[in-house]
């Protein structure tokens, strides 16, 4: 008989002859019955001028065991080094600092703003979660994770119920979770708002603490039409325990010129005053978010929102769009756009004013200050003949922050003030399932 | 800002149809569900909970680190 | 909770019965046990519509190529033999997809050996019919003497076709077709005696079930196949066969010679994007002999073999 792939083809020429266009698209009965589904994503992400920079692997695993039920498993592994602003500010002559450790000292060249340079970590990340159906029209799902870095460790849980009304038009779920962390900063956690302390001297540094997280998740989903689902969530988060980051500090500054105090170290040391920070040992967040997608022929816009308010006085709004293009057959690109806008929490400081007593909380972390950032980027996306799809994105996140007027003072004005981010984000995936 | 916001919601679930399970062929397709790039997801989540204030919202986190 | 319809009486009787998540509609046609599973996202009612309008697609099918009745399609060009005829629309591509077959198994499967019937009886029994006998037929079987130029068809005098190879594997996916046209993207099983198609898949995700029969063992089924779309289709011997010193005769003919495959499997089951894709294969497959299982696998489609 003629060779095998040539009956294959043959035969299916004949039949979609015999039966008619409707039976013409290929319609494979195995493309479905993948029971294993792989997920993997490389990802670069690199900020400018010598900061953090980040490769992690990702491999997400999903087995479907049918009739609903699910068991999926997600690895990271990431190396993180380079620099992270400290907190402390620019000065218009060198810096020199004492490491976490306590054990050396690092200095910053005049201008400058100050990089906390000995950051070096990786970090090993654990994720299961199993769902299956509880009852005609509920879905259960619990998960668990760990993950382990050299001064943090993770464990957690989360259980969630869904249902679905109306032919499966709308669905409610409700979800708990549940985290442990265990922080054991490198040289000890510091006293909140004590002073960086020469090398070898680590009587301001206390041992390891800890922090407890409480999620509460309320989602609704709802069909609004053929082409269109929306999804809306409320959720509320508590977390308690040791919410400072060990490593940020506060530099104190003349009330005039706004300059930092300078010292004079023993041996090796810091040379100006410089207090780590203090944050409060409790945050309630609340957070609406709200995502569409919606179909528009083959291509798919996706919109999102969300607006979170805590009680660090911290407000943010996010807005995210992307529109999925597809190219030709088998592949696709889609641009994507997020703004973010943040203000700065209520014991957010630029710096500490010599002389005037201490607030209770104090950080300069620009994290929590006022800032917007902006990403830009696109997703390309080839699916090959066997199903499996490799993928890259690309992404410029620039994030620009403002200090607020009253706290610039003196010579600070005359520098860069707010430490500004902006970090390139490369990463390709490959997923397949057999 | 927040009432506009519910306002918002409220107007767009006013408009919504049933569908019918024999009319989701658009909704069936991968790219249309909401979890359709989960590792993306979990990516973008882990990169703005360190670098930003906020974080989550469209779902539980995949776990903490001590990137904030 | 079982819900029951009966929609008519007597031999064209169709009952419609609710069963755990699907609506079960039979009917017998073809000379088969027919059912439609109808995913239960619709009414009674339009389970009904549904299971009426594919049992309505069996019996015409059935009735327009049956060679047993008078004035069907194929009884009237095997009454004409000899002369030219016309045939329609449908009939012409049935011809057309009988032709690709015959070409793709060099000739084995023939739609023109139906008149080895007249030496072959496979009922169980012990006659094998003797060479004298298959040699005076022969002249008789050969696509090769047939004339088609569609739509005209040229039978030489006293040659038959009969679409009994194809036929239900065609009217399964026909009437798959008109269920999907009846109720857009409803996920409905058509099972013609065996021969599936399932045009849809099911909306919550779950494929149909579909057991196949071991051939040694009638009644108890062996293997499970989860089919989320896409056609079904068995060729065996199981309960047609004559057994003669020892030897199983299969009822599968290769029409080059008018014999009986040699060391044809007893059964062979196959899936594929149609029904009547997976009984061609079936069809080539037994025809290969004792290379089907060869056969089978560079085909790269899911199969069983007994």
């Amino acid at each position: 008989m003629t060779g095998n792939d040539d009956i294959g083809a043959k035969l299916a020429a004949a039949a979609c002859a015999l039966l008619g266009t409707a039976v013409c698209a290929p319609a494979s009965a195995e493309e479905s019955t993948n029971a294993w589904s792989i997920d993997s994503s490389f990802l670069y992400y690199g900020e400018s001028d010598g900061r953090v920079q980040d490769v992690s692997a990702i491999v997400a695993a999903q087995r479907d065991f049918g009739d609903q039920r699910k068991l999926s498993a997600t690895l990271t592994a990431d190396t993180l080094t380079g620099a992270s602003a400290s907190g402390a500010i620019a000065l218009d002559g060198p810096q020199t600092f004492t490491s976490p450790s306590g054990r050396a000292t690092y200095t910053t060249p005049a201008g400058e703003v100050p990089l906390d340079d000995t950051f070096h970590d990786t970090r090993f990340a654990l994720n299961a979660t199993w769902s299956q159906p509880l009852a005609e029209l509920y879905t259960l799902s619990a998960g668990a994770g760990f993950s382990t870095e050299y001064d943090y460790r993770h464990l957690g849980a989360n259980v969630s119920l869904a249902r679905d009304f109306n032919k499966r038009n709308t669905t409610l779920s409700a979800g708990l979770a549940w985290s442990q962390d265990d922080i054991d900063p490198v040289g000890g956690a510091p006293m909140p708002l004590s002073q960086m302390l020469d090398v070898g001297d680590q009587s301001h540094k206390l041992g390891s603490d800890s922090k407890t997280v409480l999620d509460v998740l309320v989602g609704f989903t709802q069909v609004l039409d053929r082409a269109t689902v929306l999804r809306v969530n409320y959720s509320y988060s508590d977390s308690s325990g040791y919410l400072n980051d060990p490593y940020k500090v506060l530099s104190v500054v003349d009330p005039l010129t706004g300059d930092t105090i300078t010292r004079v170290p023993a041996e090796e040391g810091p040379t100006g005053v410089y207090l780590y920070e203090s944050r409060p040992d409790k945050r309630a967040k609340q957070s609406v978010y709200a995502e569409m997608k919606r179909a528009f022929g083959a291509r798919v816009l996706r919109v999102a929102y969300r607006f979170m308010t805590d009680d660090w006085g911290i407000d943010s709004n996010t807005a995210e769009a992307s529109l999925r293009w597809p190219l030709g057959a088998s592949s696709y690109i889609e641009p994507q756009l997020r703004y973010y806008t943040q203000s700065h929490a209520d014991f957010y400081r630029a710096s500490l004013i010599d002389g005037e007593p201490l607030p209770q909380y104090a950080s300069a972390d620009f994290r929590l200050g006022d800032f917007d950032a902006t990403t830009v980027g696109f997703k390309y996306g080839h699916r090959m003949a066997n199903g499996s799809e490799w993928n890259a994105r690309f992404e410029y996140y620039q994030q620009t922050g403002s200090i607020p007027s009253q706290q610039i003072i003196g010579n600070q004005a005359n520098r860069e003030q707010y430490p500004d981010l902006s970090a390139v984000i490369v990463q390709f995936g490959y997923r397949f399932g057999f | 800002m927040k009432r506009s916001l519910l306002l918002i919601l409220l107007g767009t679930l006013c408009g919504c149809t049933t569908v019918q399970p024999w009319q989701r062929d658009v909704l069936a397709r991968p790219e249309m569900s909401l979890d359709a790039a989960p590792l993306d997801a979990a990516i973008d989540d882990h990169i703005y909970f360190s670098k930003e204030a906020s974080s989550g919202g469209r779902g539980f986190g995949g776990g903490g680190c001590g990137c904030n | 909770m079982n819900a029951s319809v009966s929609v008519r009486r007597g031999p064209c009787a169709v009952t419609l019965v609710r069963d755990r998540d699907h609506w079960a509609g039979r009917f017998v046609a073809m000379a088969s046990p027919c059912d439609v599973l109808i995913e239960d996202v619709v009414s009674q009612m339009q389970a009904k519509q549904i299971v009426d309008a594919v049992a309505a697609c069996a019996w015409r099918i059935e009735k327009k190529f049956s060679r047993y009745r008078p004035g069907s399609v194929v009884w009237d060009i095997n009454d004409t033999a000899g002369a030219v005829v016309a045939v329609d629309d449908e009939t012409a591509s049935l011809l057309d997809f009988a032709a690709t077959l015959t070409q793709l198994s060099d000739g084995r499967f023939d739609i023109t050996s139906g008149v080895l019937r007249r030496a072959w009886t496979f009922d169980g029994g012990a006659r094998i019919p003797s060479q004298e006998q298959i040699d005076a037929l022969l002249p008789l079987v050969g696509w090769n003497k047939v004339q088609w130029n569609r739509p005209s068809l040229l039978l030489g005098p006293g040659m038959q076709i009969d679409f009994g190879g194809i036929g239900k594997e065609y009217a399964v996916d026909t009437a798959a077709a008109l269920a999907n046209r009846a109720a857009p993207g409803v996920s409905c099983l058509v099972n013609f005696g065996g021969d599936v198609a399932v045009v849809n898949a099911r909306q919550d995700g779950q494929p149909w079930r579909v057991g196949v029969e071991r051939p040694d063992r009638l009644g108890s089924t062996a293997e499970m196949v989860s089919l989320h779309r896409g056609g079904i289709a068995t060729s065996g011997d199981s309960r047609r066969f004559v057994q003669s010193s020892g030897r199983r005769y299969s009822h599968i003919l290769d029409a080059r010679t008018g014999w009986p495959v040699e060391r044809a499997p007893r059964s062979v089951t196959v899936v594929a994007d149609t029904c009547t894709q997976a009984g061609s294969f079936t069809t080539l497959a037994m025809l290969q002999g004792r290379q089907a299982e060869a056969f089978l696998k560079a085909s790269g489609h899911q199969f069983w073999i007994q």
